[in-house]
Formats: C-alpha cells, structure tokens, sequence
C-alpha cells in the first residue's frame, strides 16, 4: 500500500509548525497586540464575523473608544474601519502621575480592513458601539438568502 | 485560596476539576494600565463585551480580583465564518500593598474599559509640614 510522502503528525513537521508559530509570536510582538488565551496573541482589536440567514454580523473588540470618533467606510467589498484612543487621557488632568506599574493597553490609531462576503446589501448598514464592542450588521441580498424548497412527494 | 499569598500566578495556576474546568467559560486576562498617582492607585482594564451588571470585583485581604463576563452580543440563530476573539469571560488578580485604603476601593466601568480608584491610606499620603521661623 502507498503511504503519502509525509504525515502531519510527523514530528519534523510538528517542529516546523512551532518554529512557525515561534516566528509568529516574535514578529508579532511589534504589532498592536493583545494576550489572547493560553499565551498566544491576537491583533487589536479582534474581529469576529458571523452570518446569520438574512445578515452578516461583524463584531470589533475595540473597547474605550469615542463613538464619534469611529469611521466607517465600503469601497467595493472592502469594510475599513478606522479609530484610536490615547490612553495617557483617561487618567484624569487633576492627578498628578508618579509613574506607572504596568501599560498593557493599546494607545494609538487603528485600522483593519475587511472583505466582505458576496452577495451583500452594502446600502443596508448598520453599526452599533455598546461595552466596548463596535457590532456591524450588514443585510445580504434578497436572492442570497437561504429558501427553503419544498420537496413534493408523488 | 486560603493560602494563596496573593500572586497572580498562584491564581492563575489554581487547579480545577477536570470535568468542572469544561464547564466554565474560557477566561481571558484583561490588558492593564496601573499608574501611581500622588491620591491612590488607578487601574484600567480592558473587558469589552462585559456589561456593568457581570462584574464582579472584590478585596479578600491584600488580593484584588477583577472577573467579568461576556454579555449575550450575538443572536441566537449565528454562525461563525471567522473568529479571532473566543473568550468568554476575563479575569485577573493583583496583590494591593499595605498603602491602600481597602475601605475606599471606587471602580467605574464605560465603553468595556474598567476603571478602579485604590486612593493611599491617609497616613502615607504625602504631607506638607509647616515649618515655622522663628
């Protein structure tokens, strides 16, 4: 019988995996990031995106941002959403700082671009900002959605 | 916990059952900023996602623990097509020094990020003594 040429669970490849993942991290470690579960790092803010039968759902985790601030812009099928926030601002003015223990959080401006799925009603879009997480819904075209076909029986 | 001394590790490394462990929401550490401040300790985290109301931050002696839950943000009838972010709640622990004055303990949540004010006991609060010339 044929074997294939390698196997994933081969351990040679496992150490490429980590190596990759190694590179990863390292390269990582200057981009505004954030600690992600179990040690990895996720790029700030994280997006999920998730579809609904009539909508697609675009979750940003971008907390401590000025609403107004936020800009939203389609340009074809690419979603930009671009906003900041300076941290060394939510001190508070009257308080005069000695020093700090721990600066953990991004300061700064962001942007992340997203390709949106086909078959998108872009004219049909609406953004929310509640708790820290920017929601955008966008609808999907009519003859996108999900029929259900009957299926007659004779 | 009873002989936890008060270190973040200790906390994080505390064993769970197996079985229970499966059950609890994936736990998240917040990113922090703690500054020091001529008035107290502020402290910021980063919890998007964690309405007021699943917040749950508490002093047990000199161990401040700050947890929160990720409110329901997607309908019922989703499904994933790509996920960066799968946590579910956050927390983290930090040990207070003996300056705070535990009893004055004030913490704020706005837009996901936790604001908590540790203001220093009065008598380690920097004092401006008269000096009188004769």
């Amino acid at each position: 019988m044929l074997r294939p040429w390698f196997s994933l669970s081969d351990p040679i490849w496992q150490d490429f995996d980590r190596l990759n993942r190694e590179m990863e991290r390292i390269f990582n470690e200057n981009y505004f990031t954030t600690p992600g579960l179990s040690g990895t790092r996720v790029p700030i803010p994280a997006v999920n995106i998730g579809e609904t039968p009539d909508r697609v759902l675009i979750y940003l985790f971008a907390p401590g941002l000025d609403p107004e601030n936020i800009d939203l812009t389609i340009e074809k099928n690419m979603l930009t959403i671009s906003a900041g926030r300076d941290t060394s601002k939510e001190i508070g003015e009257d308080s005069k700082v000695k020093g700090y223990y721990r600066k953990e959080r991004f300061s700064g401006k962001f942007r992340r671009v997203i390709a949106l799925p086909e078959g998108l009603d872009t004219s049909q879009i609406e953004a929310k900002y509640s708790n820290g997480i920017l929601n955008i819904s966008i609808k999907k075209k009519e003859e996108e959605k999900a029929k259900k076909i009957e299926v007659a029986v004779s | 916990m009873a002989d936890v001394k008060g270190n973040e590790m200790a906390v994080k490394t505390e064993t769970r059952p197996a079985q229970e462990q499966k059950r609890q929401p994936v736990v998240m550490t917040p990113p922090v900023d703690i500054y020091e401040t001529e008035e107290g300790i502020l402290l910021l985290a980063d919890m998007p996602g964690v309405p007021k109301e699943n917040l749950d931050v508490h002093v047990d002696k000199n161990l401040l623990t700050i947890k929160g839950e990720i409110g329901d943000i997607v309908p019922k009838d989703i499904s994933p097509l790509y996920v960066e972010f799968n946590g579910k709640a956050f927390e983290r622990a930090f040990t207070l020094g003996p300056d705070v004055d535990v009893s004055k303990i004030e913490a704020s949540m706005n837009a996901g990020v936790l604001r908590i004010f540790l203001p220093k006991s009065e008598e380690v609060k920097p004092r401006k003594i008269e000096v009188s010339v004769e």
